[in-house]
């Protein structure tokens, strides 16, 4: 462990809060651990999909006969072979004359094609050699149509149209106070436009996924997924009742929102449905690089006002985002980015107006941070000018702006809890201590802060629940189900180490049973960093109906007050003394007790948003943090080393102080690579970038040791005062890197990823600027 | 069996293992499909990820780019022949679970034999830096690396290679 | 995991190998690490019906010094260069530009004939090869050529090698006494393709250049040598060979999604700075 924890409250706890190993890893370090597409049949076939290879076309041909004249190739499925080869989305928020906006895609492509990548026909073989050979010999003819691949052409009145009705996907605008007053009466003003890249999940394991039919005509899907409840859009595009679906997600290989979205799921259970045999589908590195949705890049335009002693005015911001060719959750992302906008700051006068427009480029949807995170790059960036412009410390002009409890967001949500924006100042910079000096000539070294706040747990208007069952075995074990996909945060672990607490069963003698769609309670999805704040309070409230249980029976047998005793480890211990565990168990079992118990959380609520943004919650709360980071920049190739990086959140309570210390590692990991190195390449619709050549992730030696600070206020909404932590310390990486760079050369890169010719960009200002 | 087929005969973490298949066929797919040893992953198929990582007469090779045909012959050790015999975890596995150096671990079979042959492979001390150095062809992309090289650390600090 | 089925061969001989290839004709390839033949056949990139393995052809790895000349078998591995003594004095240019190669497990499989066969531009073998005059041993099985590394390579993925010719040796000259090294390279990331690598040998006399080999890889279709910029710096010492070395001609890169062209070529003149002053430092010290 490389970190420290600062706690400000705390109550006796027995195992939350203990840095445990999790339990999962031992399987994982054992190479035991069947993710989705280690398990195979006897007798199994395998699918792969014929995908598009052009970026924008209507398709003229295609012509299964060759490839299904190849030796083992049982089947070529079109889109015409599909039961509903559609798939509808709502676009929330967004209104046609009709109604509500729908966005539709279908499942196999038929006439046309909008990216390159997009699916086309489904070969099932005997064999993956057989998928080889018959995969070339599909035969499709493309009409090539025109090419879409900027969003801010893309919204030009004269820029052709990716679908009917027009590029413009979804837009949303905040209006609060007077923005051109406040700009008048202004000490300092600052305009810049940044621009953020499409980036890739890269997560090691493709995607992935072995179906097959049961005894009673149940379909099962095993895959790497983040989201069991796709059942039911499965059974719609098989035309079955939902209730014939079952989706299990496996430990998956990573998710970071890329296993949000179906992948495998509907081909696989075509395939299924139309053999009935067992199939397994894997995606190749390339089709995950080509086909699946990525982040959105963002051009962010920001105008920033403050007075003279650094208190910031208003923003004025335009957001363009880049939906690619389908709609996916474009809207719900650009929401993010639209109430993210403004930071952990107060900002009393504000005007956005954010689109998101359809191109031919590759779709875009979930990414850990989901649209929040890119704003800080404008943010930050621009709290930095102001404050160079006026000579007021970094840190300074954070904390005096910095939102408290009772402030409102832009958009009008009011927060509700505890805000250490200015603890986790200080911590990043005493832990820092002297900025280092540059290692010889020609180098620069630099060092900068950037905050930032992201949302835990769904929208409110969405409605959301988790439940999750716990019982006792007769011999003092527990079993815990919890319908929660584990994407490798420890989401499953977590549930027990509840579980453990309260009903002081040690964490070797639990079960926990995940991410089963027919046999676990159901739990949302494994996104939003919602998992511990919904289904952390579903485990809690499951132990705690069923601890009650338990001593309400041993209540009843011994005649001790029931708030008198207590669950400790075999035993129940009141002031007559211990009845153990085992016999409390049959006190249950004769008094017709049930020694388990469901609990089901509902998240808060609220009303569903219009475009013009001007209510009250939106989401339930956020995490806040900032990060350090000390760079040096090679004045003469460009290259930067990141010398020191430390990251500080407020995590409410640390469940796993460990798992915690994992999140905020490899999150900062994550956006290093975004920050200077990871770029999906597309260009006029092609993507560049079809292999992990040249799609660079950081490697161990791109990145220093992540040093974190854990504070702990225990102000969280999720059980013991958790805050959630998987998106939040994403964000700062992005801003922080630029800033650090700046601080070394003077001038301040504006544009991801931050490329060694970017550097020498800036390095080129930053001389100017000096000279 | 066809004209193209190959016999190839491999010990794999310690047992005999002999299976006839085409001569394409990459080491990787002949131990998780032929073999039904899955713990080396496939995560780029171009030799770079590292999850595919084995051993082969004790150097690290990644499975997918090498033919098991060229091998033929060879003791193949994957993670899980780092295992105890009884198959609890060996002493280099334990570091790892003890520092969290897994998250999602579909990267750390590939992880834990790069490391193994970093540590027998010594001749001096290894640094953070150099065991930093040493991991760059195996990409994590959950854990930041902190928590691996972490695990190194310790296991160097105990004289642990397996 | 989707490769359409090839044929494995192993080859005893070079004059079996040779005796395949011709057989193939044109659709059967050298195996000879693989370390970048099979990602390409992996990405199906590449159709082939045979893949000819050469690894395992006896007596062909030696490593020798004899006549001023360092003799190594096209066999051996960059790990092999990177850590085998009488490579290390005898051309430590060789031994400085297999480190740079991919990871280790790329080093520990890929060959040195397999690498200098491929001629990638980017490649650093190839480009150590150049700077250092060496000669490639190439046979058919029946007779052997020499030719120079600088004909070698003629372009991108191309070389003089005949369809049914094997690269079974090479011949480095061995680097003399007064001689330092230097090898500067920068790619995005640690065992990435080089964006552009610099080698360079240069003679030294009382501290200054009397001669000098210099060549860039990454920066054109083959590795080249920068003979205008060997004339410049003559006499120089190490603090004012910078001053004498302006943009770099001759040069041609090409952008792509790590680097624009204009990038390779604002570092072609950092990287021949770096090495070119390297090696005069190790001159001096020699």
């Amino acid at each position: 462990m490389t970190g420290e924890i600062h706690t400000s409250k705390i109550e006796e706890l027995r195992v939350v809060h203990q840095p445990l190993a999790r339990h999962d890893q031992a399987e994982k370090i054992a190479g035991t651990t069947r993710y989705a597409g280690d398990l195979a049949f006897a007798g199994m076939l395998h699918a792969r999909l014929v995908r598009s290879q052009v970026p924008s076309a209507r398709l003229t041909r295609r012509d299964v006969t060759a490839a299904v004249a190849v030796p083992g190739v049982i089947s070529v499925l079109l889109g015409e072979d599909v039961p509903n080869n559609e798939i509808r989305v709502d676009v929330p928020g967004q209104t046609i004359a009709v109604g509500a906006l729908q966005a539709s895609m279908q499942v196999l492509a038929t006439d046309r094609v909008r990216f390159h990548g997009e699916p086309i026909a489904l070969v099932i073989a005997e064999t993956e050699d057989a998928l080889a050979i018959a995969c070339e010999l599909v035969e499709v003819e493309y009409e090539d149509m025109p090419v879409v691949s900027d969003p801010e052409a893309a919204l030009a009145d004269d820029a052709p149209s990716v679908h009917e009705g027009g590029n413009l996907l979804a837009e949303w605008h905040i209006d609060r106070g007077d923005v051109d007053e406040a700009f008048a009466g202004a000490a300092v003003v600052v305009e810049e436009t940044y621009r953020t890249q499409f980036v890739d999940h890269a997560y090691l394991e493709p995607e992935a996924g072995v179906g097959w039919l049961d005894d009673d005509g149940v379909l099962n899907l095993r895959v790497a997924t983040q989201v069991v409840e796709h059942y039911r859009d499965v059974a719609k595009i098989l035309g079955v009742p939902d209730a014939k679906v079952r989706v299990i997600a496996p430990y998956v290989g990573g998710g970071f929102g890329g296993k949000e979205d179906m992948t495998v799921e509907p081909y696989l259970a075509i395939a299924v449905h139309r053999t009935r045999k067992p199939v397994r589908m894997l995606w190749t590195r390339n089709e995950s690089l080509l086909a699946r949705a990525k982040r959105h890049r963002n051009v962010m335009r920001y105008r920033t006002a403050a007075d003279a002693e650094g208190t910031l005015l208003a923003h004025d911001i335009e957001i363009v985002s880049d939906a690619g060719a389908y709609a996916y959750l474009s809207a719900l992302v650009l929401l993010y980015s639209t109430v993210h906008a403004c930071g952990p700051y107060r900002v009393p006068n504000v005007r956005i107006r954010a689109k998101t427009a359809y191109t031919n480029n590759p779709p875009t949807s979930a990414f850990r941070g989901f649209g929040g995170m890119q704003m800080v790059l404008g943010y930050e960036s621009q709290i930095d000018e102001v404050s160079r412009r006026l000579g007021i410390d970094p840190g300074e002009i954070r904390k005096r702006n910095a939102l408290a409890r009772g402030d409102r967001l832009p958009v009008g949500q009011e927060i509700i809890t505890e805000v250490q924006l200015a603890q986790t100042i200080d911590a990043v910079r005493e832990r820092a201590g002297d900025k280092p000096v540059p290692s010889g000539p020609r180098k620069a070294v630099g060092r900068a802060i950037a905050s930032n706040m992201q949302s835990y747990g769904r929208l409110v208007w969405l409605n959301d629940s988790s439940a999750a069952w716990i019982g006792f075995e007769m011999d003092g074990s527990l079993t815990v189900r919890c319908g929660v996909p584990d994407i490798g945060g420890g989401q499953a672990s977590s549930l027990g180490q509840i579980a453990s607490e309260i009903l002081a069963v040690d964490m070797d003698r639990i079960s926990v049973h995940f991410g089963d769609s027919a046999l676990t309670p159901l739990a949302g999805t494994t996104t939003a960093t919602r998992q511990l704040l919904m289904s952390g309070n579903a485990t809690y409230e499951a132990a705690v109906l069923l601890r009650d249980q338990v001593l309400g029976a041993v209540a009843a047998d011994t005649g001790q007050p029931i708030d008198s005793l207590r669950i400790e480890p075999s035993e129940i211990v009141g002031p007559d003394g211990a009845t153990p565990l085992l016999t409390a168990l049959q006190a249950c079992r004769r008094r017709n007790v049930p020694i388990e118990a469901l609990g089901t959380f509902f998240g808060p609520k609220g009303t569903e948003v219009t475009r013009d943004l001007d209510g009250d919650r939106i989401f339930p709360d956020f995490t806040f943090g900032t990060h350090l980071a000390d760079v040096e920049v090679d004045l003469d190739t460009g290259e930067v080393r990141i010398l020191r990086y430390i990251a500080a959140h407020d995590v409410g309570r640390a469940i796993n102080p460990m798992s915690v210390e994992g999140q905020i590692s490899g999150a900062v990991v994550q956006g290093l690579g975004q920050a200077l190195l990871e770029d999906v390449v597309v260009q006029e619709g092609v993507n560049l970038t079809p292999g992990l050549f040249q799609y660079m992730i950081p490697t161990a030696t791109d990145v220093p040791d992540i040093e974190t600070v854990i504070l702990e206020s225990g102000e969280g909404l999720g059980p013991f005062g958790a805050r959630g932590i998987g998106e939040p310390p994403i964000g700062p990486p992005i801003a922080v890197i630029p800033a650090a760079i700046a601080d070394a050369v003077g001038a301040r890169p504006t544009t991801l990823p931050i490329t060694p010719e970017r550097v020498l960009d800036a390095v080129a200002r930053g001389s100017r600027a000096s000279a | 069996m066809t004209a193209t087929d190959v016999t190839v005969t491999l010990t794999v973490n310690g047992a005999p293992t002999t299976r006839t298949t085409g001569g394409h066929v990459s080491l990787l797919r002949w131990l998780r499909d032929l073999a039904d040893v899955t713990d080396p992953k496939y995560g780029c198929g171009e030799g770079v990820c590292g999850a595919c990582t084995v051993l082969v007469d004790g150097e690290p090779a990644s499975a997918c780019i090498v033919l098991a045909a060229q091998v033929d012959g060879a003791a193949i050790t994957t993670a899980a022949g780092l295992c105890e015999p009884d198959g609890s975890l060996g002493p280099l596995q334990r570091r790892f679970h003890e520092h969290h150096a897994a998250q999602c671990g579909f990267c750390t079979p590939g992880m834990l034999l790069c490391a193994h042959a970093m540590l027998r492979d010594a001749t001096e001390p290894l640094s953070r830096a150099d065991i930093r150095e040493q991991l760059h062809g195996n990409l994590c992309r959950c854990t930041g690396y902190t928590d691996i090289v972490d695990a190194i650390e310790d296991a160097q600090a105990q004289g642990i290679a397996r | 995991m989707f490769v359409k089925p090839f044929r494995y061969e192993r080859a005893a001989s070079f004059g079996d190998a040779a005796a395949m290839l011709r057989q193939g004709a044109g659709s059967a390839k050298v195996l000879a690490g693989g370390q970048s033949l099979l990602p390409m056949m992996n990405l199906g990139v590449l159709d082939l019906e045979a893949l000819i393995d050469v690894t395992h052809i006896a007596g062909a790895s030696e490593i020798a010094q004899r006549d001023g000349y360092l003799s190594i078998g096209a066999l051996r591995t960059h790990a092999e260069l990177e850590r085998d003594p009488i490579v290390a004095a005898g051309q430590p240019l060789v031994a400085a530009a297999a480190r740079w190669v991919g990871s280790s497990r790329i080093r520990v499989r890929g060959t040195l004939g397999g690498s200098l066969a491929h001629s990638d531009p980017a490649a650093e073998l190839p480009l150590a090869m150049v700077v250092a005059g060496a000669t490639y041993d190439l046979t058919d099985g029946t007779t052997t050529r020499t030719v120079a590394a600088t004909d070698f390579h003629e372009s991108y993925f191309t070389t003089s090698l005949a369809e049914n010719e094997l690269l079974e040796r090479v011949q480095v000259p061995v680097l003399g006494p007064g001689w330092g090294w230097g090898f500067a390279e920068v790619s995005r990331r640690r065992g990435d393709f080089a964006l552009c690598a610099a080698a360079a040998l240069v003679r030294v006399a009382d501290g200054r250049v009397v001669e000098s080999r210099l060549g860039l890889a990454g920066v054109a279709e083959r590795p080249k040598r920068l003979g205008a910029v060997e004339i410049a710096v003559e006499g120089a010492d190490a603090t004012t060979l910078a001053d004498r070395i302006g943009p770099i001609e001759g040069i041609d890169p090409v952008s792509d999604v790590s680097a624009t062209a204009e990038h390779r070529r604002h570092l072609a003149r950092v990287l021949a700075v770096r090495a070119l002053t390297d090696a005069v430092t190790r001159g001096v010290a020699a």
